[in-house]
């Protein structure tokens, strides 16, 4: 089976991005974005520590007996973080202070451990690294992000470079961080819902006219069923797309630009049926 | 047309002409001599500041339901004035030596995020103002520092108390350097633009008793419990009674914002209860941080009114409790 390596990337740093969508690892979100800087450091190193997690515990994928599995993943997981706290602490010791207790605590971070159990215990070991790196990007992107912002409005900074005197105190505080943290993930939220619409709307238009492309019946079938309604059994030449197209349709919700496809789908049956011919 | 054929709807069949916008009329009444009289005691940059944090707040509730597509005429007829309230209890409650741009923001985010966002007059969870004052308070007080006195010196011929409030003085233990008096003209004392002048807020709150849009027994049961409690903590000093009571936001608090519809319990016990805590909360809180606590213990018994009112409820009329059937039994 061959690995899909832009699904890896899209779903680690949009569709299930850690942090804003999955909610994982919470803990040091909240507590290290004050400072742009802290967000990359603790990003990456989170992000070192997924990737190398992620591998070995895909090399041992069938050695490991699942009822120990987690044990051994925490041990895994465990020796990769006492390797980025030795190495921080003789080469970077200014970050290491900084990110201070919530380093050791890499060791219990949701993400990692999710990350161990859904993909890299099923997966290849290219394709869990793969799925480390992504994460690991959406993890640091989205701290660092939060982290210049919460920086920005709080100390009048950005990456430790004074803007300007003005600064609203209320974000550098514990309540400031619940409150940017919620705001995130409404405005990401809102954005890769939008994204996630087009392209469901997208591969709509594209099944309705391979199913189009088979029987009569099919493509009435297919017309009416943007509405919720179950249609009837479809008889035709391509049952899989017809199944496609009936889960697709009931996923769009409401009037998703039915003119616009039911024109897109004209088109589009015309050159496939002109292909068959 | 012909009227007389029978309708069926739900209750209540009866309507009072007792509006949400009157009521807020009414609470904006109330308020005018607090800030008439802060505007005495504390100059133009106390009109200023009363008149943005006012104007930020309306604003805000126009621009996000204009944002939300709602259409213009319709936002003009529902406006209901709670957002007036708000923008004024917001300015009150911040002294003159803040920036200009504090009220904005405090009234902003009281307005958008702890109303608009929880879905508008009635469903917020907590009392805007407070929370406006608590961002104000959170974000700004570090580059501002200390409060300021009025501009009209104290009666009994001392220094105006500059610096820390009195509370924290009392707090303290030293005694206050002001008269009762003083305490409760606000002359001399430093604080907020709208809590200094005890008897204009009085006023206000027995305007609003006349007006039955408040019962006063419950800000009495309030401010009472905070006296007494501070009675007890400080070792059943009696002295400490009337200035504890009368510094700092306690009588603006009690009056005005403990009060708030939406976020007091429904049931005549359950008020009490919620009023009775307020006052230990206060004066606990004040006694173990050293400072001013009116806003904090009235956002945390805020948070804890769902749950009062699940536990205390009104017995329907002719209702009788089931008996156990092991009893029965």
């Amino acid at each position: 089976m061959k690995t899909d390596y832009k699904k890896i990337a899209f779903d680690g740093v949009i569709a299930s991005n850690p942090t804003l969508k999955l909610v994982l690892g919470t803990c040091p979100t909240l507590a290290l974005t004050t400072l742009a800087m802290n967000g990359i450091g603790m990003g990456l190193a989170v992000t070192f520590v997924l990737i190398c997690s992620n591998a070995i515990i895909s090399c041992l994928r069938k050695v490991i007996p699942s009822e120990v599995r987690i044990p051994a993943f925490v041990l895994i997981i465990a020796t990769f973080v006492t390797i980025v706290r030795l190495v921080l602490d003789k080469l970077l010791p200014d970050i290491y202070d900084s990110l201070g207790l919530y380093l050791p605590l890499i060791v219990v971070n949701c993400i990692i451990l999710a990350r161990a159990e859904s993909f890299a215990s099923k997966n290849t070991v290219l394709a869990s690294a793969c799925d480390g790196l992504f994460m690991g990007i959406g993890f640091t992107l989205a701290l660092t992000v939060m982290g210049a912002v919460r920086e920005i409005l709080g100390a009048g900074a950005i990456f430790g470079f004074k803007l300007w005197d003005f600064q609203i105190s209320f974000f550098s505080s514990s309540a400031g961080a619940f409150f940017t943290y919620a705001m995130f993930i409404m405005t990401f939220g809102i954005i890769s819902s939008a994204i996630g619409k087009k392209k469901k709307i997208k591969a709509y238009e594209l099944t309705r006219a391979a199913l189009n492309g088979g029987t009569e019946q099919a493509e009435n079938n297919a017309a009416f069923s943007s509405v919720n309604t179950c249609p009837a059994p479809i008889s035709g030449a391509t049952p899989i797309a017809a199944e496609q197209a009936q889960k697709i349709s009931s996923g769009i919700t409401g009037q998703a630009e039915k003119g616009q496809s039911q024109n897109g789908e004209k088109t589009q049956t015309q050159t496939i049926k002109e292909e068959e011919n | 047309m012909d009227n007389t054929v029978l309708t069926y709807s739900p209750a209540p069949h009866l309507k009072a002409n007792i509006t949400t916008r009157k009521i807020m009329a009414d609470v904006c009444i109330a308020l005018l001599p607090a800030c008439v009289m802060g505007v005495v005691y504390f100059g133009l940059k106390a009109l200023l500041i009363l008149a943005l944090s006012l104007f930020s707040a309306v604003a805000s509730e126009f621009i996000f339901l204009l944002a939300a597509k709602k259409p213009f005429r319709e936002i003009v007829r529902e406006f209901d004035l709670t957002s007036c309230v708000t923008g004024l209890l917001v300015g009150l409650t911040i002294g003159t030596n803040y920036p200009w741009y504090a009220p904005i923001f405090g009234s902003v985010f009281a307005v958008v995020v702890v109303k608009m966002l929880f879905g508008g007059t009635g469903k917020n969870i907590v009392n805007p103002a407070i929370v406006g004052r608590i961002f104000i308070f959170m974000s700004f007080q570090s580059v501002v520092g200390e409060w300021l006195a009025p501009s009209i010196g104290p009666l009994s011929g001392q220094s105006p108390a500059t610096g820390a409030t009195i509370l924290t003085g009392i707090l303290n233990g030293t005694p206050s350097p002001l008269s009762n008096w003083d305490l409760l003209l606000g002359t001399g004392l430093a604080g907020c633009i709208g809590e200094t002048c005890k008897p204009a807020l009085i006023a206000g709150g027995i305007y609003l008793a006349a007006r039955k849009v408040i019962n006063i027994s419950y800000p009495v049961i309030y401010i009472a419990v905070t006296g007494l409690f501070s009675v007890c903590l400080s070792g059943f000093d009696f002295s400490v009674f009337l200035p504890s009571v009368l510094s700092g936001g306690l009588i603006l608090g009690a009056i005005f914002m403990a009060t708030d519809y939406t976020t007091t319990p429904d049931t005549a016990i359950g008020k009490i209860l919620y009023f009775t805590m307020l006052g230990l909360l206060t004066a606990g809180l004040r006694y173990a941080t050293k400072m001013e606590t009116v806003s904090f213990a009235i956002l945390l018994m805020n948070l804890l009114v769902p749950l009062i009112d699940r536990f205390i409820i009104n017995k329907p009329f002719g209702y009788k409790r089931k008996k156990k059937e092991a009893e029965n039994g």
